[in-house]
C-alpha cells in the first residue's frame, strides 16, 4: 500500500526532531486516543504533563535543599511515571537517576553510600531534567502547532 | 486366390483314377451317400459328384465332371453372393495346409440352399491324392426381400489364424484350472516361454511373489468367473526373471454353458509406464525448481528491501532539508511499492501453484470491514468520504479465513482509494443467502471515481494488467492484484466481479465468499478456550487476532466496571482516555492504595476488576492487594507496573494480585489482559457464590432439601444516549473528508452488535452473567467530539448491585449448574 504522506507526512516530518526525546511508538499510542484530527486528548494532556513537571522540580529543589534523598527518590518515582506513559524518554532517564541516588543505589542498581556523591548525581540530574524539558516543549509546541512566545 | 493344391501335385487325368473306380464298393458307397459329395483332383478339378449332388443341386454329371470346383460353384451361386466362394477357397487352403478336415461357412446355391463344405483332404505320405468335399446343408435366413442373410464372418479358424499371428499381445487360453492350453507368437515374445515349454503349466508363473502371496493369479480367475471378465495392471514376470508393466484381461469362456476356461490377453505397457513416470518425475522437479527459486528470490530481494526500507525511515528521522526529504520519501514509497510488487508475485505463483490454503478461524466480518475502512481512509483525498453499510442480519461470527477475506476487501477498497479523486466510497456487506452450514456473504465496493472503460473491464481479473496503458503510469501496481483478489475469492468459495456505477461515473466491484456457520458452543469455547488461572503466560491468545480480541472486549466493555488505581493525574488520564477508546464507560478512580481498599470493601460485587499502579503514597498496590483479599473478595486485580525485570510480575502475584501490565501501558498487552481476565476467566463473583453453596451443601449431602443461596445480580442501567444502528451511513465530517467519523468504538458497537451473548444464552439455556437483558448496544453518537474524561468528573458508577433476589438450588451437587461461558473451571478460592 503506497501512503499519501499529506497529514501522516506531516506528523512524521515533526516527529523526527523529536529526536531521542520521544519513543514515538508510546507518543503514538496517546495520539490515537485523539478524535476527529484534532489533539483534544493529547494536546492538554502533555501540556499538564509540563505543569506537572514544574511543580516536580520546585519540590526538587526544596527537596535537594534539605538533602532529603528519601523525598527525591519518592519525586524521581513520580515524574517518572507520567514521562514513561508519555514516551518522553530522556525524562524518564533522568528521573531514574534520581530515584535510584535517592535509593544510595547507582543506575545499575549497585549501592552508593556516599550521600554527597549521591546529592551530587541528584543535581546534575535535576538540571538536565530541566533543560530536557524545555527543549521538549519546544519541539511539542512546534508539533501540536503552538506558537511559541 | 491361388489354390494351395496346385502346388502339391501334376495335374492328373480323372482316367488315372479308373482303377480304383473298380473298387465298386467304394463307388457305390460314395455314390450312394445321403450327404451330396464331389471328388477333387490336387487341382481342384472335379472328378466324381455323387447322386446326390447332381439331385440337390439340380446338375447332370456332365456339368460338372472335369471343372475346376471354384469357377464351377462361382456359376452356381446367387449373383448377389458370389463373394461368397471365398470361404471355400479358404476352407480348402486350410484343410490341405493342416492335413485335416476343415469345414467352410456357408454358402448359398441360386435354389436357395445354403451349403457348407466339408473339406476332407486325402494324403498319401506327403502327397495330396484327392479332395474330398461333402456338402451340408445349412439353415438359411429368408429375409424380407427374399434376401438371405449370411451368417457372420467369424469361424474359429479365422480367429485361429488371427491370434496366431498377433505379435504385441500375448493370447492365450487357460483350462478351468488356470493351466495354459494354447500359446501365441505374441506369447512367445512377450514372456520367452516356447509353446512346448509352457502349454500344461499354471498361469501364476507369470507373477511375482508379492502377488503370490496374496493369492492374486486365483483370485482373478474368482473375479472373473463371478463377473464374467478381469482386469488387472501390473507387473509380470518373463521366463529370464526380468518383470514389465502389463495390462491382463482374463475372460471367462463357456461353450454350451459349461465353463471350459479363460482367454487371456497380456499387453505390455512398460513403455507407457516409464514415459508416464518420466513425466512425472520432470513434472515435479521443475515444480520444485520453481517453487525454490521463488522461495530464494522473495528472501534475496526481500532481505535488502527491508534493509533499505529501513535505511529510509531512519533517514526521514534526520534533519532533512526539504528537498532531500522529498527524495527520500520518493525512495520509501517506491521501496514500498517495490515490496508491494514482490508479494503480490509471490501470492500469485502460490495461487497458480495450488499451494495456497485457506485456513479456518473464526471471522468477525464487519469488524474486519471497518478496519479496512479505517486504514485505507488515512490515504483519502479529503474530497472523499466513506459509506459503510451494514446489513442487520450479516452474521458476526463466522467461519472461515479473516486473513485472506481481508486481503481481497483491502485491494478493492485501495483500489477504489487510489483511482477516486472526489465523491465517496461505499462499501456494502449483506448477507446473499445461507444453508445448513454455511452463510454467502456479499460484498460491493461503489465508488465515484475514474471508472473503467468497456473493452478494459474484459481484462480486470488478468494478471499483469492495469486497465488502461496511461494510467498505469499514473498509478503504481503490478496489476496483479485483482488477480490475486479473484483466485483468493474463489478459494473461499466465491465469485467477483464488476459492473459500471450505474448513477454517475465509477465503478463497482463485488465479491461474495462461503463462510461455515459456527455450529456448536462447543466450537466457539475451543477458540475461546484461553488462559484462565495465574499461572497461565502472558502469550497473545493463539487464535483470536488482536482486531478481532479488541472488538470482543469492546462489546463486553460496555456492560464492566473497573477501578483504576492510580497516583498520577497524568498516568490516570492515559489510562481513562485508553480505556475510553477500547470502549469502557464505567471507570472509577482511586489515587491511592488505601482509597482502592475502601471503594472496593465498600462495594464487594461492584467491580469486574481492578487495575493497580504499584508504587503510590499512603499505601502501595502491593499492601492494597493483600488488604482487599483478606476481606475475602477475590476480584481480578491486575499490577500496573514500569520495573519490567523478572520477578516483579512473582512479587505481584505473591500480594494476591492476579497478573500484571509493565508501564508504559501498551494498548495491545492491555487488550490482551482484560479480555483474559474480563472476557474468559470465570466471573469470581459466582465463584464466591458457589463456595458458599458447598459449604451449605456439605454437612447434609443427598438430602432432597431446597436450599436457599444467595446470587449476586448486577444490573446496569443503560447510558442515556444508547441508540442501536443496525445499518448506518457515515457522511464524512465537513471539511475533514480524510476523518472517518465514526470513533473507533463506535464502528465496533455498530460492527460486533450482540451476537455472543445470544449465541452463548440460546446454547445453554441459562446465563447468569450480569449481562443487561436489552440486546441494545451502546453506540456513542455520530460525532464524537468528547474531549478528555477529567480526573475529576470519572464516569459516575451506574451499577446496582442488587442481593436479594435469591435462587432456588436442588440438591446439593446436582444443583450447580457450570455457567456456559466457562465450563470446568475450578472455582477460584
Amino acid at each position: 500500500m503506497s501512503h499519501t504522506y499529506d497529514r501522516d507526512g506531516e506528523d512524521s516530518f515533526n516527529m523526527a526532531y523529536f529526536g531521542d526525546h520521544v519513543h514515538l511508538a508510546t507518543f503514538n499510542q496517546i495520539l490515537e486516543m485523539d478524535e476527529d484530527g484534532e489533539h483534544d486528548f493529547s494536546e492538554p494532556l502533555v501540556f499538564n504533563f509540563f505543569e506537572q513537571a514544574d511543580e516536580t522540580f520546585e519540590n526538587m529543589d526544596v527537596a535537594l535543599a534539605a538533602e532529603d534523598l528519601d523525598e527525591l527518590s519518592k519525586l524521581g518515582h513520580f515524574l517518572k511515571g507520567s514521562s514513561a506513559t508519555l514516551g518522553f524518554t530522556k525524562i524518564k532517564d533522568s528521573c531514574q537517576v534520581i530515584q535510584q541516588y535517592g535509593h544510595k543505589q547507582t543506575v545499575e542498581g549497585t549501592a552508593e553510600p556516599d550521600k554527597a556523591v549521591c546529592l551530587g548525581k541528584i543535581k546534575e540530574a535535576i538540571n538536565t531534567l530541566k533543560t530536557d524539558k524545555i527543549d521538549l516543549e519546544k519541539t511539542i509546541k512546534k508539533f501540536f502547532g503552538i506558537e511559541d512566545k | 486366390m491361388q489354390l494351395l493344391a496346385a502346388n502339391h501335385a501334376d495335374d492328373s487325368q480323372p482316367s488315372s483314377d479308373s482303377n480304383r473306380r473298380t473298387s465298386l464298393d467304394g463307388y457305390l458307397l460314395f455314390d450312394l451317400s445321403p450327404l451330396p459329395q464331389l471328388v477333387l483332383s490336387p487341382s481342384c478339378c472335379i472328378t466324381r459328384a455323387s447322386s446326390h449332388f447332381l439331385a440337390e443341386w439340380h446338375l447332370a454329371r456332365e456339368d460338372c465332371i472335369g471343372q475346376e470346383l471354384i469357377p464351377f460353384v462361382e456359376k452356381q451361386l446367387r449373383p448377389q453372393n458370389s463373394f461368397s466362394v471365398c470361404y471355400l477357397t479358404a476352407a480348402i487352403d486350410d484343410a490341405i495346409t493342416s492335413r485335416t478336415e476343415r469345414t467352410s461357412q456357408s454358402i448359398v446355391t441360386q435354389h436357395a440352399t445354403a451349403w457348407k463344405a466339408r473339406i476332407l483332404p486325402i494324403f498319401q505320405e506327403h502327397e495330396l491324392l484327392a479332395i474330398v468335399v461333402e456338402w451340408l446343408e445349412a439353415p438359411a435366413t429368408l429375409l424380407e426381400h427374399d434376401e438371405i442373410v449370411r451368417p457372420g464372418l467369424s469361424t474359429d479358424e479365422a480367429f485361429r489364424i488371427l491370434v496366431q499371428a498377433v505379435k504385441d499381445y500375448a493370447i492365450f487360453l487357460l483350462d478351468t484350472k488356470g493351466r495354459i492350453a494354447t500359446w501365441n507368437t505374441g506369447a512367445e515374445l512377450l514372456k520367452g516361454y516356447r509353446r512346448d515349454e509352457i502349454i500344461g503349466k499354471h498361469f501364476s508363473i507369470f507373477y511375482g511373489q508379492d502377488d503370490l502371496e496374496i493369492r492374486k493369479p486365483d483370485l482373478e480367475l474368482d473375479i472373473c468367473l463371478r463377473e464374467g471378465r478381469v482386469e488387472d495392471e501390473g507387473w509380470r514376470y518373463k521366463k529370464d526373471g526380468t518383470r514389465f508393466w502389463a495390462n491382463v484381461i482374463i475372460t471367462a469362456v463357456y461353450k454350451d454353458g459349461v465353463h471350459v476356461g479363460f482367454g487371456k490377453v497380456t499387453r505390455d505397457l512398460s513403455e507407457r509406464k516409464t514415459a508416464e513416470s518420466r513425466l512425472i518425475s520432470a513434472y515435479e522437479e521443475s515444480e520444485k525448481i520453481k517453487s525454490d527459486f521463488l522461495a530464494n528470490m522473495s528472501h534475496e530481494i526481500r532481505t535488502p528491501m527491508h534493509g533499505m526500507l529501513s535505511a529510509c525511515s531512519l533517514l526521514l528521522d534526520t534533519p532533512l532539508t526539504d528537498k532531500q526529504k522529498d527524495i527520500v520519501h520518493i525512495m520509501d514509497e517506491s521501496g514500498q511499492v517495490l515490496l508491494q510488487v514482490i508479494n503480490d508475485i509471490l501470492d500469485y505463483s502460490k495461487l497458480a501453484s495450488g499451494s495456497f490454503f485457506i485456513t479456518s478461524d473464526i471471522v468477525g466480518i464487519s469488524s474486519i470491514i471497518t478496519s479496512v475502512v479505517r486504514s485505507v481512509q488515512t490515504t483519502l483525498l479529503p474530497s472523499v468520504h466513506f459509506e459503510l453499510f451494514l446489513a442487520p442480519d450479516l452474521p458476526k461470527s463466522v467461519q472461515g479465513d479473516p486473513l485472506r477475506y481481508r486481503q481481497v476487501l483491502h485491494n478493492i477498497v485501495n483500489n477504489a482509494a487510489k483511482f477516486t479523486d472526489k465523491g465517496s466510497i461505499r462499501v456494502r456487506a449483506l448477507l446473499q443467502g445461507e444453508d445448513e452450514d454455511s452463510f454467502f456473504v456479499m460484498t460491493e465496493i461503489t465508488d465515484t471515481g475514474i471508472g473503467i472503460s468497456e473493452p478494459a473491464a474484459a481484462t480486470l481479473f488478468t494478471p499483469f494488467t492495469q486497465f488502461d496503458i496511461t494510467t498505469t503510469k499514473r498509478y503504481k501496481g503490478t496489476g496483479l492484484g485483482l488477480s490475486i483478489a479473484k483466485a483468493l475469492a474463489e478459494l473461499m468459495g466465491g465469485t467477483i466481479g464488476y459492473r459500471p456505477n450505474p448513477d454517475r461515473h465509477g465503478s463497482i466491484f463485488w465479491f461474495t465468499a462461503r463462510f461455515k456457520k459456527i455450529k456448536s458452543l462447543e466450537q466457539i469455547q475451543d477458540w475461546k478456550r484461553g488462559p484462565n488461572g495465574r499461572t497461565e503466560s502472558l502469550s497473545p491468545h493463539p487464535i483470536i487476532s488482536s482486531p478481532d480480541l479488541q472488538a470482543e472486549l469492546a462489546k463486553a466493555a460496555a456492560t464492566k466496571t473497573l477501578l483504576l488505581v492510580e497516583d498520577n493525574v497524568i498516568n490516570q488520564k492515559v489510562m481513562l482516555g485508553m480505556l475510553r477508546s477500547l470502549g469502557f464507560r464505567n471507570v472509577a478512580l482511586a489515587s491511592n492504595g488505601a482509597e482502592a481498599v475502601q471503594v472496593v470493601k465498600g462495594k464487594p460485587a461492584a467491580y469486574d476488576l481492578v487495575l493497580m499502579d504499584i508504587n503510590m503514597p499512603i499505601l502501595d498496590g502491593n499492601e492494597a492487594a493483600v488488604k482487599i483479599r483478606e476481606s475475602g473478595i477475590h476480584i481480578p486485580i491486575v499490577a500496573m507496573t514500569a520495573y519490567a525485570l523478572k520477578g516483579d510480575k512473582e512479587r505481584c502475584l505473591e500480594h494476591g494480585m492476579d497478573d500484571y501490565i509493565p508501564k508504559p501501558v501498551d494498548k495491545k498487552w492491555l487488550i490482551k489482559t482484560l479480555s483474559k481476565w474480563l472476557l474468559r476467566a470465570r466471573d469470581y463473583r459466582k465463584s464466591l457464590v458457589d463456595s458458599r453453596m458447598s459449604r451449605l451443601a456439605l454437612p447434609e449431602p443427598g438430602q432432597g432439601l431446597n436450599l436457599l443461596g444467595r446470587t449476586d445480580q448486577v444490573t446496569q442501567t443503560d447510558s442515556p444516549d444508547v441508540e442501536v444502528k443496525p445499518v448506518a451511513q457515515y457522511p464524512a465530517a465537513n471539511g475533514y473528508g480524510s476523518e472517518l467519523s465514526l470513533s473507533d468504538d463506535q464502528q465496533e458497537q455498530v460492527a460486533l452488535g450482540h451476537i455472543h451473548q445470544e449465541e452463548l444464552a440460546q446454547s445453554s439455556g441459562q446465563e447468569s452473567q450480569p449481562e443487561p437483558a436489552a440486546p441494545a448496544v451502546p453506540a456513542a453518537p455520530a460525532v464524537p467530539a468528547a474531549p478528555a474524561v477529567p480526573a475529576a468528573t470519572a464516569v459516575p458508577m451506574d451499577v446496582v448491585v442488587v442481593e436479594q433476589s435469591e435462587v432456588v438450588v436442588g440438591t446439593g451437587q446436582e444443583g450447580q449448574t457450570t455457567p456456559s461461558g466457562s465450563p470446568g473451571q475450578v472455582p477460584q478460592p
